[in-house]
């Protein structure tokens, strides 16, 4: 924290304010400077800045570290890397999420899970229990909903993502899949973030709706606070006065996320765009950008989908998107999903 | 002076485009890779003339598109080493699986 005092504050301001930073167990560097007096404050003491700023003769109170800890890139210089089984999440493979928006029946799940398995996804995403905005709209199948996403994930060698709405599913769901995601509806719901902190596999966390960078990185720091260091940050769109698209992907979250933090960050544009059109390009870009990875929606049969089937790709619209992100990811120096060629013999 | 650096900015250049193609060749080896095991599944040979010569025509009318120093006659060189190295990868693949089907009876 760096306090600077007003041009003309007198001897007796500055040293009152040092005398109370002092007290608060802080050590101070003092400064003069030609036109004024600048306090460089550190130490483990606790100070609310707001308290400072209030005090005769200070002009204005800086913070220099930023309110999440564990989270920053200060604390942790290097980029996390989350191992599920052979998966490693946020090195130099870019991996791809996709899948349904929900499970609804087995066909639908076990079809697109080939589909997108076949066109190198590792991960398989769908929801049992949706968050919908209407309480009318199709609510999911629940635990159902997970056998079935396990079994495709199981069938077609993926790991599985699905949402946790609520505390209360944590342990349900845990018993079926790898990772957990947090929506953007949830992403301050702090009783469910300490919980999940609790856990030990990866949490998806989504960026909400109308979230700053700082706000997205302090419900990081919930889970991680809880000794749960598998945090992905997923960047899903924010509300802007753009009715165009569904929101406004925020493509530029990509770097400011890797300059603040070491965790690893997705990208969903298939929420962002809300429509099956513009997602491929925003896919393409986000890879440019350097998103660790993507989550897109695709369903076997997107116009008979119960949710989302607007925003769904057809499996052969993510066939193409696939084979363009291979050509992408290499300019920046990446591969993305590539086939684990070295271990599989033709025999099995 | 100014010509060195231009040289060393070109080169750094062509050091940058080498790692993209690299990891692009890759990419075409794997994907080879896996051409090879559904050519061995489906009992197709390793060798299919009228695919190598469909991929030289493609890539020579890409590189004619394009009209830079590279002619189709030098792309097509270029890529019949690249099929070379292919087939190569299918015939050491199917060797290695012929071999552990034997060691298995």
């Amino acid at each position: 924290m760096v306090v600077v005092m007003k041009e003309r504050a007198s001897d007796l301001e500055v040293e009152t304010v040092i005398a109370s930073l002092v007290g608060m167990g802080m050590d101070v560097h003092r400064s003069t400077g030609a036109a004024r007096i600048v306090l460089g404050v550190v130490g483990g003491g606790k100070v609310d800045p707001r308290l400072i700023e209030l005090m005769a003769g200070v002009h204005e109170v800086l913070r220099i570290t930023q309110p999440y800890k564990l989270a920053s890139r200060t604390f942790k210089p290097d980029d996390t890397i989350i191992t599920i089984g052979d998966l490693r999440i946020g090195g130099d493979e870019v991996i791809v999420i996709a899948g349904p928006c929900s499970a609804e029946s087995e066909e639908q799940v076990h079809a697109t899970a080939a589909a997108v398995k076949r066109a190198g996804a590792k991960i398989l995403r769908g929801g049992a229990f949706k968050p919908r905005s209407s309480p009318y709209s199709f609510q999911g199948m629940g635990e159902a909903g997970l056998q079935l996403l396990r079994s495709g994930a199981n069938t077609y060698d993926l790991k599985l993502v699905t949402e946790v709405m609520d505390a209360s599913q944590i342990e349900v769901i845990g018993k079926y899949t790898d990772i957990y995601q947090v929506g953007a509806r949830n992403m301050q719901n702090f009783t469910l973030l300490r919980e999940l902190g609790r856990t030990r596999k990866p949490i998806l966390l989504k960026r909400g709706i109308a979230a700053t960078m700082e706000e997205w990185l302090l419900s990081a720091e919930y889970i991680l606070a809880g000794g749960n260091t598998d945090v992905i940050l997923c960047e899903r769109g924010i509300r802007t006065f753009e009715t165009f698209t569904r929101n406004t992907l925020d493509l530029s979250a990509i770097p400011i996320v890797k300059e603040l933090s070491h965790l690893p960050i997705f990208v969903d544009p298939s929420h962002g765009m809300g429509r099956r059109d513009k997602v491929a390009p925003m896919a393409r870009a986000a890879v440019a950008a350097g998103a660790d990875g993507l989550i897109i929606e695709v369903h076997n049969d997107p116009d008979h989908a119960l949710s989302d089937g607007a925003q769904s790709m057809f499996p052969a619209q993510f066939d193409r998107l696939m084979a363009e992100l291979r050509i992408i990811a290499p300019a920046i120096g990446r591969s993305i999903c590539l086939e684990p060629v070295a271990r599989r013999g033709w025999a099995r | 002076m100014a010509t060195e650096l231009n040289l060393e900015a070109l080169r750094d250049e062509i050091d940058k485009i080498d790692e993209v193609i690299v990891r692009l060749l890759d990419s075409r080896a794997r994907c080879a890779y896996t051409v090879g095991r559904l050519k061995h599944e489906l009992g197709r040979p390793i060798y299919e003339p009228a695919r190598e010569a469909a991929v030289i025509a493609h890539v020579r009318r890409v590189s004619e598109e394009l009209g830079g120093p590279l002619d189709g006659d030098a792309i097509a060189r270029l890529y019949e080493r690249i099929m070379d190295e292919a087939r190569r990868i299918q015939r050491v693949e199917a060797e290695r699986d012929a071999r552990e089907k034997k060691e298995k009876e």
